[in-house]
């Protein structure tokens, strides 16, 4: 019976309307139902076997892009029941959870949904670093990645205001404070221009106002739900798109029909996290905080975990850095990777590893590309560190806690931090980027016809060394000599050395000091320079470590690539130098000029 | 050519481009203006300036009666009246008064602030900003949190400390 209306149903004139070609598993259908569909004809029609295993590629980009669809249709059913204003805003969130039916189900869907693709766009990210897929002919199609990356961290962030309760209200504020610091056009920023006010500035543009309201509400609102996600969307189609006409990075022998074989891991991936969202969104309620209020901050006042590292990232430096300068060029960094790579090797398997011994340290190296896999890991590493310290490292007032220690509201910590004096900060900045200086073959060949064989090699170890012993010196001798400027206003003792040596943030200035106090000047002042020139030498040997692979590194990228390279590498170590110099030394600026808002 | 040079360089190609030119040119600046579509010329915001009662009502110190209202701490010294705009001045969060440590300490960043307001750890570039403070002919502390001012030695007179002998 239900075989014959089948049958029957199949022949009339709607069906064949509709469904151009019939179902029988044959290789001319199979290509039918690949070029006959607006939605998969997205797919091209045979597919290299080796680019669709499942440990290969681990469906990231597939499954990203499913969440975005489960984004946009569970944002426009929220829409419906969600008026931007700051008076209904959080009353229809309250509303979505306790008096809509299936309104806090589809909440947390849109929650979770929205955390999730944070998590599989950035593995993603990691995914086809790793394996070289952004090598040549796809270079362009990484930066249209990454742009999707930073839109996707926006919508997030555009996404988390609109309840309005104090997550939001506190987020939204940092946010566009750090706006606010954007040099040049920033009210607050380093070198503003002199016509800029509260009222014309980057942060008033953004969000409407000069307070956070409901002009802000609105902006945040017609971003979230209509602006990014059409400009995402026109990304996304050119994302999609050049995967397929790019072709693979690496051509590899045998194809196989997109129907069934990708199609059906497509459905199955979908079918997957479908049900994971569905679980979660049961299990795990999304979180509301109280109504959002400007004179009220909770403490402490943490953001969603993709961007705590971020928040971290504020404790070490001015907010035109580590909100401006620093997202924008790792946002830089990432986009010149296809572009400064020229290493053909590694596309299409992920890195072989062995283990290989710097010293004493067993190191964990992949073979074919070294330098690339371990920067590129350490920089993700770096961040996922950041976002730890940040969320469970950092209590009430932002100060440290272990993660096993008890918060306390009342715990007395007289933190201090104090500025190097400005010339010996820039000096140890200086000599710490001219670590990145190459020496070029002809500087060394002309070195070795008027000195000798040997000329080139003692003059890098001169080189290398003199820096680090710099770079220790300008740190160490002005923090043990330097008179504290805040003395007798703000300190209450006379030099930064004793100023710190009392402060039980700075660790290893406060172990100098004891060690000092112990031994007297007679042999505190020897062991002290004992200390400064092996710490110098240590710094010294790391940059003579890397001299030899730095100056091939040079000859094989030319300058510009070479500087790019090298100054981003540089800047993410040293961001992570001045996070040891704050949290084990007590230095808040190496070069303070208050009067720009200028501060490193 | 000639004849050449007449088709590129000649009347009809020069008003050819220059039409395209000025077309475009309005195009591109009609874009760009829209930017400033994105400021708002009257905005609906909250007064910046709170009647905060008779200085007789507050004891030496740090006052928090106004923060929760108006975001803003009244300090009184032996030498008279000063106002912190409870604004965090590295992003703008609402720092706290701890009372045993005599510090405001912000809950985002972790900022120090000492009560004249001076960075004593924390990220925080500039000191807290003071509000300008007066008496009304009724005799109750005026704040104005428009106008600001946080350098030392400029901060600590005028418009931004009110003697008054306690």
């Amino acid at each position: 019976m239900i075989n014959f209306a089948k049958q029957n149903l199949k022949k009339t004139k709607i069906w064949k309307s509709i469904f151009r070609h019939d179902f029988t598993d044959t290789p001319r259908t199979r290509l039918q139902r690949v070029f006959g569909n607006v939605f998969l004809h997205l797919h091209p029609v045979r597919i290299p076997k080796d680019a669709i295993r499942i440990v290969y590629t681990w469906g990231l980009g597939g499954i990203s892009f499913y969440l975005f669809l489960v984004l946009v249709v569970t944002g426009i059913l929220l829409m419906f029941y969600y008026r931007p204003t700051t008076i209904h805003a959080y009353q229809d969130i309250k509303d979505l959870a306790y008096a809509v039916t299936l309104g806090r189900l589809l909440r947390n869907m849109h929650r979770w949904a929205a955390h999730l693709m944070v998590v599989t766009v950035i593995l993603h990210m990691v995914r086809v670093f790793l394996t070289g897929a952004y090598k040549p002919p796809r270079e362009y199609n990484w930066v249209v990645g990454v742009l999707m990356l930073v839109m996707t961290l926006f919508l997030s962030y555009t996404g988390y205001l609109l309840p309005w309760d104090q997550l939001a209200l506190w987020a939204v504020t940092v946010g566009a404070q750090m706006a606010a610091n954007t040099p040049v056009v920033g009210n607050e920023g380093p070198f503003r221009l002199p016509f800029i006010t509260p009222g014309n500035d980057a942060k008033f543009f953004l969000v409407g106002g000069t307070i956070i309201s409901d002009n802000a509400l609105l902006r945040f609102y017609v971003l979230h739900c209509i602006a990014v996600p059409f400009i995402f969307s026109i990304f996304l189609c050119v994302h999609l798109w050049r995967v397929r006409k790019d072709t693979f990075s690496r051509q590899t022998g045998e194809k196989v029909d997109v129907w069934p074989h990708l199609v059906s891991r497509e459905f199955l991936a979908a079918l997957w996290v479908t049900v994971v969202l569905f679980v979660w969104s049961i299990a795990l309620q999304a979180p509301l905080e109280e109504l959002a209020n400007i004179n009220v901050t909770p403490n402490p006042s943490k953001a969603p975990w993709y961007f705590v590292g971020l928040q971290e990232l504020l404790v070490y430096f001015d907010p035109w850095i580590a909100g401006v300068a620093l997202p924008g060029l790792i946002i830089f960094g990432l986009m010149c990777i296809p572009y400064v790579d020229l290493n053909p090797k590694g596309v299409g398997s992920y890195p072989r590893m062995q283990w290989s011994r710097a010293g004493p340290i067993p190191l964990w190296t992949p073979v074919e590309r070294p330098f690339a896999v371990n920067v590129f890991m350490f920089g993700i590493v770096l961040w996922f560190v950041l976002i730890f310290i940040g969320y469970y490292c950092r209590g009430p007032n932002w100060e440290w806690y272990w993660p096993w220690e008890e918060w306390s509201h009342r715990r007395i910590s007289k933190l201090t931090l104090k500025n190097l004096p400005n010339l010996w900060g820039g000096l140890l900045l200086a000599s710490y980027f001219l670590q990145g200086v190459p020496i070029p073959n002809t500087i060394k060949q002309r070195l070795a016809s008027r000195g000798g064989p040997q000329a080139p090699a003692i003059a890098s170890r001169l080189f290398h060394g003199g820096l680090g012993l710099v770079m220790a010196v300008a740190l160490l001798v002005p923090l043990i000599t330097a008179p504290d400027p805040d003395y007798p206003a703000r300190s209450r003792y006379p030099t930064l050395f004793a100023a710190l040596g009392h402060a039980k943030n700075a660790p290893v200035v406060m172990g100098l000091y004891n060690l000092i106090e112990r031994l007297g000047p007679a042999w505190g002042l020897p062991v002290l320079s004992g200390l400064i020139g092996v710490g110098g030498l240590i710094v010294g040997g790391m940059g003579m470590k890397f001299a030899r692979f730095k100056d091939r590194m040079y000859e094989e990228l030319g300058l510009i690539k070479y500087a790019m390279v090298m100054g981003l590498f540089l800047l993410m170590m040293g961001v992570l130098g001045k996070i040891v110099l704050r949290l084990l030394f007590g230095v808040k600026y190496l070069i303070s000029m208050p009067a720009f808002n200028f501060n490193i | 050519m000639q004849a050449n040079l007449e088709a590129r360089f000649g009347r009809r190609q020069f008003l050819l481009k220059a039409g395209w030119a000025f077309f475009y040119l309005f195009l591109g600046g009609w874009l760009l203006s829209n930017i400033r579509f994105l400021f708002p010329n009257v905005l609906y915001e909250p007064s910046l300036t709170f009647k905060a009662g008779k200085p007789e009502e507050y004891p030496l110190g740090v006052s928090e009666k106004w923060k929760k209202a108006q975001r803003a701490w009244i300090i009184r010294t032996s030498e008279g009246f000063y106002c912190l705009w409870a604004r965090c001045t590295h992003l703008g969060c609402t720092p706290n008064w701890f009372e045993a440590e005599g510090r405001f300490k912000c809950p985002c960043h972790g900022s120090n602030f000492n009560p004249p307001g001076d960075v004593l750890a924390g990220p925080a570039p500039k000191p807290l900003w003071r509000c300008a403070i007066r008496l009304t002919e009724d005799g109750q502390l005026l704040i104005d949190k428009g106008r600001l001012e946080n350098r030392p030695g400029l901060r600590e007179k005028g418009e931004f400390f009110l003697p008054m002998k306690a």
